[in-house]
């Protein structure tokens, strides 16, 4: 087989026992040391390194089709990956662009969009974020109220955005706006490519309780659009951002949040010597033995994943236990840590995030992807058949 | 096994009686050759493994069979010539005894030249018992139950079996060949599978009733926080199934270490206490005052979670060892 680039055999040839072992020893070599196990999400100028040197490896795309610059890897092969590099302590990139429109695009895109944008998001030049959240419309977003006016060759959009992961270093937005008023309210949302810089666009960076600026509201005051960054037909939008729920949905449920809490539990229990205590123990013991258990489930739609096949309604589940889980085990260790728990470090003071900022950091993984009240939901209508 | 209407009728029936199962039943299992389920072929078995050993378990908790059928099949390796052929057959009745109080790491019960002295706990299901496989500080023992210096205290169990205290005083008994403690970690993860064919009657039973039962005008199981309830009641079963599975298919390939599968053991029997204490608890929640009556099967599925929990193992033990195999606070013997 021949492809062009750096890959010059195809590692979807190889055992996955091959296939791991030589992505750890790459990421031995070519990760940058300063950038593991990073106490917060980074920002672009940050891990701009890191998506480069995915860039040049061939592995930034991972799932994307080798005539688009991905990876083509099978699914295995990117559990794989992702696996590895959470192990590993890889920062999360500006991934928007590669996990969410990129995958969109090459399905639902024009030829001319597939050309424009794809190779863009490839060099980094085009750095995505995603606006389907606004003030009004969260865990119920058919009722959003962004609008698109119809003016002839664009598009006027008027409205506000929120909780846009890290907006501020995005030079481009994908968005859901209303372009007509159907009976039924998903039929009247389209799905728009906004460019950032574009005339009636501010973005305002928003602390959490964290003190980061992890996120953004974006106000959209008569902001033309060309006619050409729609995405699909209009009206399809509902449609085409639904689309991307599929194997994506095992990875909240990953186990790798909790693993990494408790590790940090594990390391602030033997800094104070707490570790030597069996009530510490036992408890300790208890949130292990959750982590099991879930990795036992994860496992289980992991190999669904691998076989190619579809992830039912009910790999709700993974999310909901396994956010929950992270979230007793960072309230464990607020509780062992005594008054360090009271400390405070600016994001970027500290090598490590203090215990609080650690709770905290895990306080919105229960409200994100669905929040799992949304996903309880499911649950009992898709999975249980429990009546509305 | 299961009445035409699909009650749990046989199982109430037998409740409180002597010896709280049907002899006859347990030797149609043995006809089924379900009892010589882990026998290799050679040996007249089937020779299938532990997961297939869940799988029936599963089944017979889904239909709360009291026949003490997972230990004949856990100790059926440890026996010979015509006690083996008595035990898969169901035409004898073997039962394990294992358990001492203050869960030594070892057991006090001591064997030699022929005799066995000590007390062992928690025997289950022991009435109607014609031999006890052992458990003693030289490995397992055949004691036959009719023996001189052999006296079993029989009280009711929750389930409306029995429990026995066993004392052993210079009893004559025959040492067995065969590793008594792995026949044990495949009693304990069948008895997890069992409270999981419990736990998905319990979830079934209480879906139905979800759907069915009316008030406001509407079906209860509308409302929202009980959609959530039930939904957490099915991610435990779901957790069970998933440790259990993973379990057993661990022993049957004997890929990781013996301290790897014993951690992983004790992890779903683990599970299987949490799922159980959780999912049938709130399965009498959700049913409401009918889930407290006896009249309803739901009870024979609580007090039956209720009785294995407490025989089946001590979740502090399994919680020690776990944390040991696991090598979790930098025990050594992971590297083992």
């Amino acid at each position: 087989m021949n492809h062009a680039g750096p890959i010059a055999r195809d590692e979807n040839d190889l055992s996955d026992e091959t296939f791991r072992d030589d992505v750890r020893a790459w990421l031995a070599q070519a990760y940058p040391p300063e950038l593991r196990h990073p106490p917060r999400r980074l920002h672009f100028d940050q891990n701009r390194i890191w998506y480069q040197i995915l860039a040049k490896k061939g592995w930034l795309a991972p799932g994307w089709p080798r005539e688009f610059g991905g990876a083509g890897l099978s699914v295995s092969k990117q559990l794989i990956l992702a696996e590895e590099f959470d192990a590993y302590g890889c920062a999360r990139l500006n991934d928007m662009g590669i996990i969410m429109l990129g995958p969109l695009l090459i399905r639902f895109g024009s030829e001319a969009q597939k050309q424009f944008f794809l190779p863009r998001i490839m060099s980094g030049e085009h750095i995505w974020c995603q606006g389907y959240s606004e003030p009004g419309a969260g865990s119920d977003l058919a009722s959003l109220k962004t609008e698109a006016r119809d003016a002839g060759d664009h598009w006027v959009l008027n409205g506000q955005k929120t909780w846009a992961t890290l907006a501020a270093d995005a030079n481009w937005m994908f968005l859901l706006a209303r372009t007509s008023r159907a009976e039924r309210r998903q039929e009247g949302i389209s799905f728009l490519l906004l460019e950032m810089a574009s005339p009636g666009v501010t973005v305002r960076p928003i602390l959490t309780v964290d003190m980061h600026d992890e996120f953004c509201e974006v106000f959209l005051d008569e902001v033309k659009v060309p006619k050409e960054n729609i995405l699909g037909e209009a009206g399809a939008g509902w449609t085409i951002a639904k689309a991307l729920l599929g194997f994506e949905r095992i990875f909240v449920g990953s186990p790798k949040q909790s693993q990494t809490a408790l590790s940090k539990l594990l390391a602030a229990a033997a800094k104070s010597g707490v570790i030597d205590d069996s009530v510490f123990q036992d408890r300790y013991t208890r949130l292990a033995l959750d982590l099991a258990d879930l990795r036992c489930l994860y496992e289980r739609y992991a190999g669904i994943v691998r076989r190619g096949e579809p992830l039912g309604p009910e790999v709700s589940v993974l999310k909901v236990f396994q956010t929950e889980l992270y979230q007793r085990i960072t309230e464990y260790l607020l509780e062992i840590a005594g008054p360090e728990a009271a400390c405070f470090e600016r994001p970027g003071e500290g090598v490590e995030a203090t215990p609080a900022s650690i709770f905290l950091q895990a306080r919105p993984a229960t409200i994100y992807g669905g929040s799992n009240e949304v996903q309880r939901n499911i649950l009992a209508k898709n999975v249980l058949g429990l009546p509305t | 096994m299961v009445a035409p209407d699909g009650s749990l009728r046989r199982a109430r029936e037998l409740r409180f009686s002597h010896p709280g199962y049907d002899r006859n039943m347990l030797a149609q299992i043995g006809g089924q050759g379900w009892l010589a389920l882990r026998l290799s072929e050679d040996a007249g078995g089937a020779g299938l493994g532990v997961s297939e050993f869940c799988v029936l378990a599963e089944e017979f908790g889904a239909r709360l069979a009291p026949e003490p059928a997972l230990g004949a099949i856990a100790m059926s390796r440890l026996l010979r010539g015509q006690d083996l052929d008595q035990c898969i057959s169901g035409a004898g009745v073997f039962i394990p005894a294992w358990r001492e109080t203050g869960e030594p790491d070892a057991p006090k019960t001591r064997y030699a030249a022929g005799r066995v002295s000590g007390v062992k706990h928690a025997v289950y299901m022991a009435d109607g018992a014609d031999a006890f496989v052992v458990s003693t500080d030289s490995g397992a023992v055949l004691l036959r139950a009719s023996s001189p210096g052999v006296r079993a205290d029989i009280s009711a169990s929750q389930d409306g079996g029995n429990i026995a205290t066993l004392h052993m005083n210079d009893a004559p008994a025959e040492l067995l060949n065969g590793d008594m403690d792995e026949a044990l970690d495949e009693l304990s993860l069948a008895t997890s599978a069992y409270l999981l064919g419990v736990i998905g009657v319990c979830v079934r039973l209480t879906l139905d009733y979800l759907r069915e039962r009316r008030q406001f005008g509407k079906p209860i199981g509308a409302f929202q926080a009980l959609q959530h309830r039930a939904a957490d009641m099915f991610t435990q079963r779901l957790l069970l199934d998933a440790s259990i599975d993973a379990a057993a298919r661990a022993v049957d390939a004997g890929s990781e270490s013996h301290s790897q599968r014993r951690a992983a053991v004790s992890r779903a029997y683990l599970r299987a206490v949490e799922a159980s204490l959780l999912v049938t608890r709130e399965a009498i929640q959700l049913h409401g005052a009918i889930g407290y009556t006896d009249e309803h099967d739901l009870g024979l599925l609580v007090r039956k979670a209720l009785t294995l929990r407490a025989v089946a193992g001590s979740a502090a033990a399994h919680r020690r060892n776990f944390a040991t195999s696991a090598g979790l606070f930098g025990a050594t013997e992971n590297a083992a």
